[in-house]
């Protein structure tokens, strides 16, 4: 049986986070995640590494997160995108709530490298953005910091698996094994090759976000989490091309940031006893967005709905106060005085602390190990770390449209030039396979070479394929077979890859589906249904229905 | 400028162009308007009457079975509808075949005017072949789309071959997936391959359209470069059949079909495809070149607007372009705008609204949808042999295919609805679409002759 210092359970932010500051410090460390990398609540995440605008009562934690900032910019380059956000003030009563931020921000901004808050007239305000309701009476300027949330997680566990950790998607992890209260092992259900295994270790950390208590559980200690449910409404195009932020309609901050080719509207904050697996937008959720961020942009339902998307976060738990003041900070929680020995979990944090919630996990493992080793994490850049990837050059050497480079580069930093050089010998691998985003052949053979997923869903991930407007209408066939042949798939699986992706994609576009969507989805339907039969073909495929579609 | 017809068609996907020309043939002064793309024109071209009866599993022998099927158990399907003219019940079943068959048969012969021959009829359904190598049930495709012996011939042996950089088509999984199936339902083939063709249309090498192809083999000097590695290719593996996505040629389809067979020694046929289809614009052409012929007044990139029919009569149609507007006044109204595709019907938060005229919608199960939120019409599960209610939904008409309002009578008495803007029926899981259009645009424009014919006489 395999041994391990550590096992990391769970793949989302804080877990390959963990694994990598583990990796680096010389554990041997094992990642285990019963579906992919970034495949849960730090998928549905916006990506803002914010300087802290919701929580200017907790200064300790903007710093926290202003220096992470700072440490993401210096590891992370590629996958960083600084925008502008306004909040436009359009009663004096939307004033008051700014409180002390202003003077929070202002005072981080260098460090970070943004300017101080500007109040601007309603005439610069328009300037910057013409989308907003010309009855503003002021607006606050700032900037803020985004990440590519799966890219972040993608890299954490490459460098991981680079520093020799291993790191193992689709397996779920069914028991801790424990003797006189200390863990020894692991036992996961291997959704690869369809078996129990199991292995040695000598300590757990519990990253599995909004399933950690049932993880702590499996030890038979005690873990209480506060789950709070939220979720975005995503527009086809750049309604705006700076983030607004504004009050909805129970006063509660909500926002709308471009992202990519496309717009986040978010969030609402329900409390939930929900599986997560099996949560979807509501249409009270989707009406209270877009009725929120109606009065400041007025035109916000002209443009095209493309999906919901939803996660749960993982609070710590504190009770009878409403989400937004419960700590964005988080707790490291070592069960050893309950009695568990060895198993350490996260209430808690958020997507721009992850670094510093492995820190500060892996410090204790290390301590409880006895190893010495500092954290590097914050030093070391990720792998594909650059941005100055010289686009129109690339692009004139391969034949290849500055667009699509530009948009490679965004995902794939330093690794562009690789990716281009593959269609010297295939110059067929420049066709775009998924023309909303743009991603060419070489980017999916090299993605699937390179970052093993396991499932066209988990391409997606790695390369934003058919998370435009058209959903995966034009691509999915197109995106599967090139799955499926470096795969070795059979026929059968072909197929299911197909419909597994059209099941997921359907799920965020089915809350919301309205107008041009309709046309878009009957498309799909005439494609996949009409034309390929898939439709009939499901029982004979062994498709298993996925949690959401379950009706009981 | 203002114009005059007898017959006002609004829509010219598949319902339209064959309600338009059905109209000429009579005789009409026709006007037939059409917006923009239509679902015909993205479709694979094959020619779906009846696959699957509505949540049906079985795939059906023959449509004619999928009518008898439909006319005991489905009565305001489009195709139920059919029967309602007769009163006896013993005969409405009958009715309805005959009445399919005959549209069905007329559509035949108008294209094999127009040059393209259908291959199929009513008393069989066909195992037709797709570009991911499966396979669905259709009545009538284009012969250059006839698989021929490939699936029923003991000894034959397929050759799928594609073209490098033409992304629709991945040759190699389609081979296996059609292998897989025809084995599993033990018939033939027993053996498949695969080749890649570097054909390289008009000097490139990616991001190559089946459209393109199409057009590149249009010119017949093109063709015997293809051929020669075809033959090879052919030949390595013994191979009786080759399938190629759709690309033979909008013009010579046909001849370079039976070209290849000649210079391969295999028999060469068309995979159902994927927009952009070139099958699919192939039989919107084919069907624009016969309405023109015929007589018919085709106004591409109009699109009718009107109030709703506050009246019980339609006299006049306004046609919007891009340069100016027309006014034509009408006997009778075609209304063929099609589905959300097409844009006939259209679904916001609000409720399903029908955009020409505002008239009443109703969902798959013939409840009024016109303020239902299109979720609510959905199922969880993306693709199912149910499909989703929001497709079935669409316009509820009287046996004369006239749309009714809430109190159950005709909008107007001179405003006729065909095709995919019909309400009842749920194309994509039946496999019916192009097939309603057809009869429900032939038994729509009947109509509208005869009550033309009546107020002229
Ligand atoms: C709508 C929304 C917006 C947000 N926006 C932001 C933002 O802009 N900025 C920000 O900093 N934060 C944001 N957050 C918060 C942030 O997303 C989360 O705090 C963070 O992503 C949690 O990451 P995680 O790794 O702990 O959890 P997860 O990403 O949920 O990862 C846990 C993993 O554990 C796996 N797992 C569960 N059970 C098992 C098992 N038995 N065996 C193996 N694996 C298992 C799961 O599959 C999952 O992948 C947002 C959250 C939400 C819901
Ligand atoms: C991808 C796909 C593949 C398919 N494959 C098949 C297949 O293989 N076999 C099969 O049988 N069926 C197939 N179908 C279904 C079939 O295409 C449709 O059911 C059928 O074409 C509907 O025809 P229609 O004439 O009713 O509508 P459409 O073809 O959509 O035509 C509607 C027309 O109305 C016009 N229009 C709309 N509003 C106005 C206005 N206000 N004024 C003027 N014009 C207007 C539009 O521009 C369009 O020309 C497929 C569908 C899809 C989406």
């Amino acid at each position: 049986m395999a041994k391990y210092d550590v096992v990391v359970i769970g793949g989302g932010s804080t877990g390959t986070a963990v694994a990598r500051d583990c990796a680096m410090r010389g554990l041997k460390t094992l990642l285990l995640e019963r579906d992919d990398i970034a495949s849960a609540t730090t998928g549905t995440c916006a990506g803002m590494i914010s300087s802290g605008l919701k929580y200017m009562d907790e200064p300790d934690i903007v710093d926290m997160c202003s220096d992470e900032v700072v440490y993401f910019k210096r590891i992370a380059r590629h996958i960083i995108e600084k925008n502008p956000i306004l909040t436009p003030l359009l009663e004096m009563s939307d004033i008051s709530s700014g409180g002390n931020f202003a003077e929070e921000y202002s005072k981080r901004a260098e460090t970070r490298d943004v300017p101080p808050v500007l109040f601007l007239t309603p005439e610069d305000s328009l300037k910057i953005e013409p989308m907003l309701n010309p009855d503003l009476i002021a607006s606050l300027y700032f900037e803020e910091y985004f990440i590519d949330p799966f890219a972040l997680c993608m890299l954490q566990a490459l460098d991981a698996k680079q520093h020799g950790a291993d790191i193992k998607t689709y397996c779920e992890v069914t028991d801790i094994l424990t003797k006189k209260g200390s863990i020894t092992g692991v036992q996961y259900f291997n959704r690869i090759t369809d078996k129990m295994e199991s292995v040695k270790t000598k300590a757990i950390i519990n990253a599995a976000g909004p399933w950690a208590h049932k993880i702590a559980a499996l030890a038979g200690a005690k873990l209480e989490l506060r789950l709070n449910k939220g979720a975005h409404v995503i527009l086809d195009r750049r309604v705006v091309n700076v983030g607004v932020i504004t009050k909805a309609i129970e006063g509660r901050m909500i926002y709308l940031f471009p992202h990519e080719n496309t717009v986040l509207l978010g969030t609402t904050a329900l409390d939930t006893w929900e599986d997560p697996d099996t949560l979807v937008a509501s249409q009270d959720e989707i009406e209270y967005l877009l009725k929120s961020m109606e009065w400041v942009i007025p035109s916000i339902r002209d443009a095209r709905i493309i999906r919901t998307m939803e996660g749960v976060r993982p609070l710590v738990p504190t009770w009878k106060i409403p989400e937004g003041d419960v700590t964005r900070g988080y707790e490291v929680i070592d069960h050893e005085p309950e009695g568990v020995s060895g198993l350490i979990s996260f209430t808690g944090g958020k997507l721009v602390v992850c670094r510093h919630m492995a820190k500060a996990a892996t410090d204790l493992v290390c301590k409880n190990l006895g190893v010495e080793a500092e954290c590097k994490t914050h030093i070391e850049p990720l792998p594909g770390n650059s941005d100055d990837v010289d686009i129109l050059a690339l692009a004139k050497e391969y034949g290849v449209s500055q667009h699509t480079v530009e948009r490679m580069r965004a995902r794939r930093g330093s690794e562009t030039a690789t990716i281009l050089e593959l269609t010297r010998n295939h110059p067929e691998w420049k066709t775009t396979i998924c023309t909303c985003e743009p991603v060419i052949e070489a980017e999916l053979r090299y993605a699937i070479r390179e970052t093993f997923p396991q499932t066209l869903n988990d391409l997606r991930r790695r390369v934003r394929l058919g998370t435009g407007p058209c959903q995966g209408t034009f691509c999915t066939f197109k995106a599967a077979s090139i799955l499926a042949e470096e795969l070795e798939l059979s026929g059968a699986d072909f197929q299911l890859e197909i419909v597994d992706f059209l099941a997921e994609r359907w799920k965020g576009k089915r809350q919301s589906i309205r107008g041009e969507q309709i046309a878009q989805e009957e498309l799909a339907q005439g494609i996949y249904a009409c034309v390929g039969n898939l439709d009939q073909a499901l029982e004979e495929l062994d498709y298993d229905l996925k949690p959401w579609e379950e009706v009981l | 400028m203002d114009l005059e017809a007898d017959i006002v068609v609004i829509g010219g996907g598949m319902a339209g162009l064959v309600a338009g020309i059905r109209a000429t043939e009579e005789g009409m002064k026709t006007i037939l308007l059409r917006k923009g793309q239509s679902a015909t024109a993205y479709s694979s071209g094959a020619i779906d009457v009846i696959g699957y009866l509505p949540g049906g599993t079985v795939p059906l022998g023959s449509p004619v079975e999928g009518l008898q099927g439909i006319a005991s158990m489905f009565p305001f399907h489009p195709y139920g509808l059919l029967g309602f003219t007769d009163a006896e019940s013993g005969t409405v079943s009958k009715t309805i075949v005959e009445k399919v068959r005959t549209a069905v048969s007329w559509l035949k012969t108008t294209l094999l005017s127009s040059n393209m021959p259908l291959f199929g009829d009513i008393d069989s359904n066909l195992d037709a072949v797709t570009v991911l190598g499966t396979v669905k049930p259709t009545c009538m495709i284009q012969e250059t789309m006839w698989p021929g012996s490939l699936m029923l011939d003991a000894d034959s042996v397929a050759l799928f071959a594609g073209v490098r950089g033409l992304p629709i088509f991945n040759p190699r999984m389609a081979a296996q997936v059609f292998l897989e199936h025809q084995i599993s339902n033990r018939l033939p083939p027993r053996k498949a391959g695969y080749h890649v063709l570097d054909l390289a249309p008009f000097g490139n090498n990616h991001n190559i359209s089946s459209i393109e192809i199409a057009r590149y083999l249009d010119n017949e000097d093109n063709l015997s470069v293809l051929a020669k590695t075809l033959k090879k290719q052919a030949d390595r593996i013994g191979a009786t059949h080759i399938a190629l996505p759709p690309v033979l040629g909008f013009n010579r389809a046909r001849e370079n079909q039976l070209a290849l067979q000649d210079l391969t020694g295999a028999y060469a046929f068309e995979l159902l495809s994927f927009p952009p289809s070139v099958p699919g614009l192939r039989l919107q052409r084919g069907l624009e070149t016969a309405f023109v012929k015929g007589g018919g007044t085709l106004l591409v990139g109009h699109h009718a607007e009107m109030d709703s029919p506050k009246s019980s009569i339609v006299k006049e149609v306004t046609a919007v372009g891009p340069k100016r507007n027309f006014k034509i006044s009408t006997k009778a109204v075609i209304l063929a705008t099609g589905k959300f595709i097409g844009g006939g019907i259209t679904g916001t938060e609000n409720g399903i609204r029908e955009s020409v005229f505002d008239l009443m919608t109703v969902s798959e199960s013939f409840r009024i949808a016109t303020s239902a939120i299109p979720q609510k019409l959905t199922n969880t599960i993306a693709l199912s042999h149910m499909g989703h209610p929001l497709f079935g939904s669409g316009l509820s008409v009287d046996p004369q295919f006239r749309p009714i309002t809430k109190e159950d009578f005709h909008a107007a008495e001179n405003l006729y609805a065909a095709g995919s803007i019909l309400a009842g029926y749920n194309y994509p899981a039946e496999k019916s679409g192009l097939g309603v259009a057809i009869v429900t645009g032939y038994m729509a424009s009947r109509n509208a002759v005869d009550h033309v014919k009546g107020v002229s006489a």
